[in-house]
């Protein structure tokens, strides 16, 4: 089912960030993982994915690291930092608010609808 | 078109849309690594050579696109908070000497003062846009030259109080060149170790045959929190103990030595007799100390201090000697009260603990163990001038960055703050060079993926697919 492109956009921050929660990843690693846990509903483009990266970088919420994988090519780790944590910890707050309003406000048309 | 050409067609794409030319080789890098990942998914699903790499360049999306959003995440960075304390420390400096100079008479000029100010500016920003890994790609040039400089120096200078005094200037860089043969120690053992006391015996010589024992002091601490530094990351690849056994044990004799001599009855030895009890020697060495205890004990929180009679003079200017250049915090604390020592403390506090912590972010070695050696060469500085004008005399002040006299000491620092500055603004993107030992660790033979790799080389592959 294509989704709207808007309501992905705006949480693509958190979604990385929870990723990240669970382990290090190299950018490839979090595309893949992203379509595997989204059963594709999730198709983050690499080109997204870098810029964000990086800006999540230098706002602090991440940092990342060189690591020499086993077939010894150099891969660039990311990393949540301390103040990621908060920033996703807020942000699944924020979400869980607005989720609840919409399927409130959702759940009334359905009933009104019946 | 060559598959491998497409891939680098799309980089270059993407590369003329970053502006930041520093930050285009490191970016690059981590797109090439995903264009070639997922191409090889793609392989593993059986897509043909060509198919693959078409679907993995499509799959990263337009290269201008994807440029601009790079080129908008990556922008340098000035630190302002750290621009605008050191602009403060500056034009504080000039307001003060010119309280302290109109209450002395001299050739002391405020033009003179604000165009010092002005080129020392200038020379931060040429330093600012400067690029520091010079130190850690060349360090044996850079310490040559510097210590061809001091030298140089030592020729050309006016004697103070018997010292080169033009010498203190290079050596206050020497710091800062060390951390770029720290850095170049990578993985070097204990040999390395070693090898960097060896290096440090070339600025400590030059500080005893200045003799300046303040610019030894100064300069042996900065050297000593970096190479410390150095082996708590584990830089020389030792184990820690020993490395700082290696280190402390030398240094604890070295600074035994004074205790030695403070048995015997030199002018050493009432120097430091004088710092443990100063009224022991109220009219000899101590007289310094006691001067400085009694104004202190004169001044109020805010506002002049009440007056005081040495010798029969009273004219505070004229009991106390150099308040422009190295006792300009006391008469000021005596002038306007405790205020101004406790604002210049907290303004310089502030300026440190700022920078520590930019240092502390720093992820490439070179960029931390840079600014490492600046925050302590500016650091020590001032602890050392701050705690003489509070009347502990160990050491005769050197300076109190950008603020008290001397334009040869504000262009100095303001070289040193540049050059701090550029670490931070461009420090991200540094990465240290390749690990030699990574290289040597590998294994003869991998398996990998459904290929064995037989390492001939440390460069040459053979790949079998099985």
């Amino acid at each position: 089912m294509p989704i709207d492109k808007s309501l992905i956009t705006g949480s693509t921050t958190m979604l990385i960030l929870k990723l990240l929660e669970e382990s290090d990843m190299y950018g490839y690693q979090m595309i893949e993982e992203l379509n595997r846990k989204s059963k594709n509903v999730f198709e983050l483009k690499a080109g997204t994915l870098y810029p964000l990266l990086h800006t999540l970088e230098q706002k602090g919420l991440v940092t990342s690291y060189e690591k020499t994988a086993d077939n010894a090519r150099v891969r660039k780790y990311y990393s949540i930092t301390k103040k990621g944590r908060k920033f996703l910890r807020d942000k699944k707050e924020e979400w869980k608010t607005f989720s609840s309003a919409v399927n409130d406000v959702l759940g009334g048309i359905i009933y009104a609808t019946a | 078109m060559q598959q491998p050409d497409k891939i680098a067609e799309y980089l270059k794409t993407v590369s003329q849309q970053i502006r930041w030319k520093k930050a285009q080789p490191v970016i690059l890098e981590e797109i090439e690594g995903h264009l070639t990942d997922q191409r090889n998914a793609y392989l593993r699903d059986g897509f043909a050579e060509e198919t693959a790499t078409d679907k993995a360049i499509a799959e990263m999306g337009d290269p201008v696109v994807v440029g601009e959003q790079l080129d908008r995440a990556h922008r340098p960075r000035p630190d302002w908070t750290l621009l605008a304390l050191t602009g403060t420390m500056l034009i504080l400096g000039i307001v003060l000497q010119t309280f302290v100079n109109s209450a002395v008479e001299g050739e002391w000029l405020l033009e003179r003062q604000v165009i010092w100010a002005g080129i020392a500016f200038i020379v931060m920003t040429a330093a600012y846009f400067a690029d520091f890994t010079v130190i850690g790609k060349y360090p044996k040039i850079v310490f040559s030259i510097l210590w061809a400089v001091t030298i140089l120096f030592s020729f050309f200078t006016e004697e103070i109080n018997g010292r080169a005094s033009n010498m203190t200037y290079p050596l206050l860089l020497f710091p800062t060149a060390f951390a770029g043969f720290t850095y170049s120690m990578r993985n070097k053992g204990y040999f390395g170790l070693m090898l960097c006391g060896a290096a440090f015996l070339v600025p400590a010589y030059l500080s005893l045959i200045m003799p300046s024992l303040t610019t030894l002091f100064i300069m042996s601490v900065s050297c000593l929190i970096i190479l410390t530094a150095a082996v708590l990351k584990g830089w020389f690849g030792t184990k820690r103990l020993p490395a700082m056994l290696i280190i402390y044990i030398p240094t604890a004799v070295v600074l035994s030595i004074p205790f030695i001599i403070s048995i015997g009855t030199g002018y050493r030895a009432m120097r430091l007799k004088t710092l443990l009890n100063p009224s022991s020697d109220p009219m000899g060495a101590g007289f310094m100390v006691s001067l400085i205890n009694r104004i202190l004990s004169h001044s109020r929180f805010i506002g002049g201090g009440s007056p005081l009679e040495v010798f029969g003079v009273t004219e505070i200017t004229q009991i106390l000697p150099e308040i422009n250049t190295d006792f300009m915090l006391t008469y000021l604390t005596h002038r306007f009260g405790w205020i101004v020592l406790i604002g210049i403390i907290v303004l310089f506090s502030a300026f440190i603990f700022r920078a520590a912590v930019l240092c502390k972010k720093q992820k490439s070695v070179l960029g931390f163990l840079t600014s490492t050696a600046i925050v302590s060469t500016f650091a020590m500085q001032s602890i050392v001038y701050i705690a003489s004008n509070l009347g502990f005399l160990l050491f005769s002040p050197l300076s109190l960055p950008l603020i008290s006299s001397g334009w040869k000491y504000i262009i100095t620092n303001m070289l040193l703050i540049g050059f701090m500055l550029s670490v931070f603004r461009t420090g991200t993107l540094v990465k240290d060079k390749a690990d030699a030992a990574l290289v040597n660790t590998k294994r003869f033979i991998k398996y990998n993926n459904g290929q064995i790799i037989i390492n001939l080389k440390s460069n040459l592959h053979m790949k079998m697919r099985i």
